[in-house]
């Protein structure tokens, strides 16, 4: 055995984590507190589609994600007052009112006959965009001091990942006719543009600027 | 998308069959009905008919499944969240959340023993009013009538089903059944504590919610369909309610309401026989 005594350098070789981050405290809570907004909103959503939806398979599906939702704005809720926020409601709120239109859009659908658009609207339209904002987030925030985030949003993105493509496919499986790919189409042009406007789930920023001549911001 | 949902718009596939309560009472199939007057009979492997009534009781535990997981979800969705008198707290609605994902579990673990026992979905019939205790529209009244009431009722009906299973030699039954059973016992203690959370400084509600789940328990109670005799179809499962919540006063209070629902109904069968009798 290696003599207990001799030093070791604090970080082990392979260990490249890094002090600088993109964000603040202030820009991590703000985008934290948008996190758990639109996280209960779509829990909430999926819980009220359940009675909804005839297909069964859809029916338990959306059980299922549900509560994976539900756990990740537990998961913001816990992190708020971690980040100096000791009131949660306070910054649990959308990012923007163009955010609460596109809310307001995707949950909008009701009737029996309507799987393809509620699907469309959070598996094709609003996970993707919260793989992208969580993403942006887990790739510019300081691995060593932020590391509570990064725990959650891993543990999110898994989530997010694996409901995306149970989404996915259960879109692919509905879809059997012309008029129903047009049907999902324009229904992902109408909530993407409503996203577009409000510049992603945490507003202007969620995912950075990829041009050379601006900064990334948070 | 509105908020409360009505019952007679679940959204169900071409194979699934709704009846009435009325006529669910009108099918003679039905325990209790015109044609069978005899009412339920306990759950035994010696039955002629367990292998159907154990079908059937397995299809019930499914739609019930179904309903329990629309109704945990519209709670999700029914309610703004805060603290106000006709809000949600955010935690119990995480908590219904939660209760989503185990009752998707339960659908697909009663499907797949509906399976197992040679049942078609939709082989039997559905009737709404677990969906319905769900639609109230006090968010507390909802968890007495659903996690407390019926849920409950949930506990007896898997803890008898795994006795069943054990004494059939049936151990994928009975192994699925105790995991149900777990989950159960959290539903229902969510909803003590909820019950006990929320009217903490309000006695009044908590009365009413009281009374909403005394109602939910008798309508469920079906004519001594769950009791604490020998012979009782479903057997009140005390130690699981007790881990539950139930104290052994609302236990007792359930199985006094439990004999009053056989009282009823064997009072109202002997009217039937009598009637038969007469138009004979």
């Amino acid at each position: 055995m290696a003599d207990p005594k001799k030093a070791r350098a604090p970080f082990a070789p392979w260990d490249r984590r890094e002090l600088p981050g993109a964000f603040t405290v202030e820009d991590s809570a703000r985008r934290v507190g948008n996190y758990k907004w639109i996280e209960m909103k779509l829990f909430e959503v999926l819980g009220g589609w359940v009675a909804t939806v005839p297909e069964l398979d859809v029916k338990m599906r959306l059980g299922t994600h549900c509560y994976h939702h539900a756990w990740h704005s537990e998961l913001w809720h816990k992190r708020l007052p971690e980040l100096r926020e000791m009131n949660p409601e306070r910054l649990t709120m959308p990012a923007n009112d163009e955010l609460v239109a596109f809310v307001d859009a995707m949950t909008e659908p009701e009737a029996p006959e309507l799987t393809i658009e509620k699907l469309v609207g959070v598996y094709r339209v609003l996970i993707p965009h919260k793989i992208a904002a969580y993403t942006f987030h887990l790739n510019n925030t300081s691995t060593i001091t932020d590391a509570p985030t990064i725990r959650s949003l891993k543990f999110a993105l898994q989530d997010e990942f694996e409901d995306w493509r149970d989404g996915e496919m259960l879109i692919q499986s509905l879809i059997d006719a012309d008029e129903e790919i047009d049907r999902a189409a324009a229904h992902q042009a109408k909530l993407e543009k409503l996203m577009l406007a409000a510049g992603g789930i945490a507003g202007p920023g969620s995912i950075g600027s990829a041009y050379a001549d601006q900064e990334v911001h948070a | 998308m509105r908020k409360i949902f009505p019952a007679d718009l679940l959204a169900r596939d071409e194979r699934f069959v709704r009846l009435t309560t009325e006529q669910r009472f009108m099918d003679p199939r039905s325990p209790g009905s015109r044609s069978n007057p005899r009412g339920a009979l306990k759950l035994t492997p010696a039955r002629p008919d367990a292998p159907d009534a154990a079908r059937a009781l397995m299809h019930g535990i499914f739609v019930g499944e179904v309903q329990a997981l629309e109704g945990a979800g519209r709670t999700c969705w029914d309610f703004e969240t805060g603290d106000g008198g006709d809000e949600t707290p955010f935690a119990l609605k995480l908590d219904m959340a939660r209760q989503c994902w185990d009752e998707a579990r339960h659908c697909e673990i009663s499907v797949k023993l509906s399976d197992w026992m040679g049942t078609e979905l939709g082989e039997f019939s559905e009737s709404t009013f677990l969906y319905e205790a769900a639609c109230n529209p006090d968010p507390v009244l909802r968890l007495t009538g659903v996690n407390r009431a019926l849920e409950g009722l949930a506990i007896d009906v898997f803890n008898t089903m795994k006795e069943f299973g054990d004494v059939a030699g049936d151990p994928v039954l009975e192994f699925c059944e105790d995991w149900m059973l777990a989950d159960e016992v959290t539903h229902v203690k969510m909803g003590s504590d909820w019950l006990r959370r929320l009217t903490e400084k309000d006695p009044e509600r908590r009365e009413r919610a009281l009374e909403f789940q005394r109602v939910v328990d008798k309508l469920f109670s079906l004519g001594g369909f769950r009791g604490e005799d020998d012979d009782s179809p479903i057997r009140l499962a005390r130690r699981f309610r007790e881990l539950a919540g139930f104290d052994k006063e609302e236990m007792d209070d359930l199985a006094e309401i439990s004999r009053e629902a056989k009282d009823d109904a064997d009072r109202m069968r002997e009217r039937l026989v009598a009637q038969a009798s007469a138009d004979s």
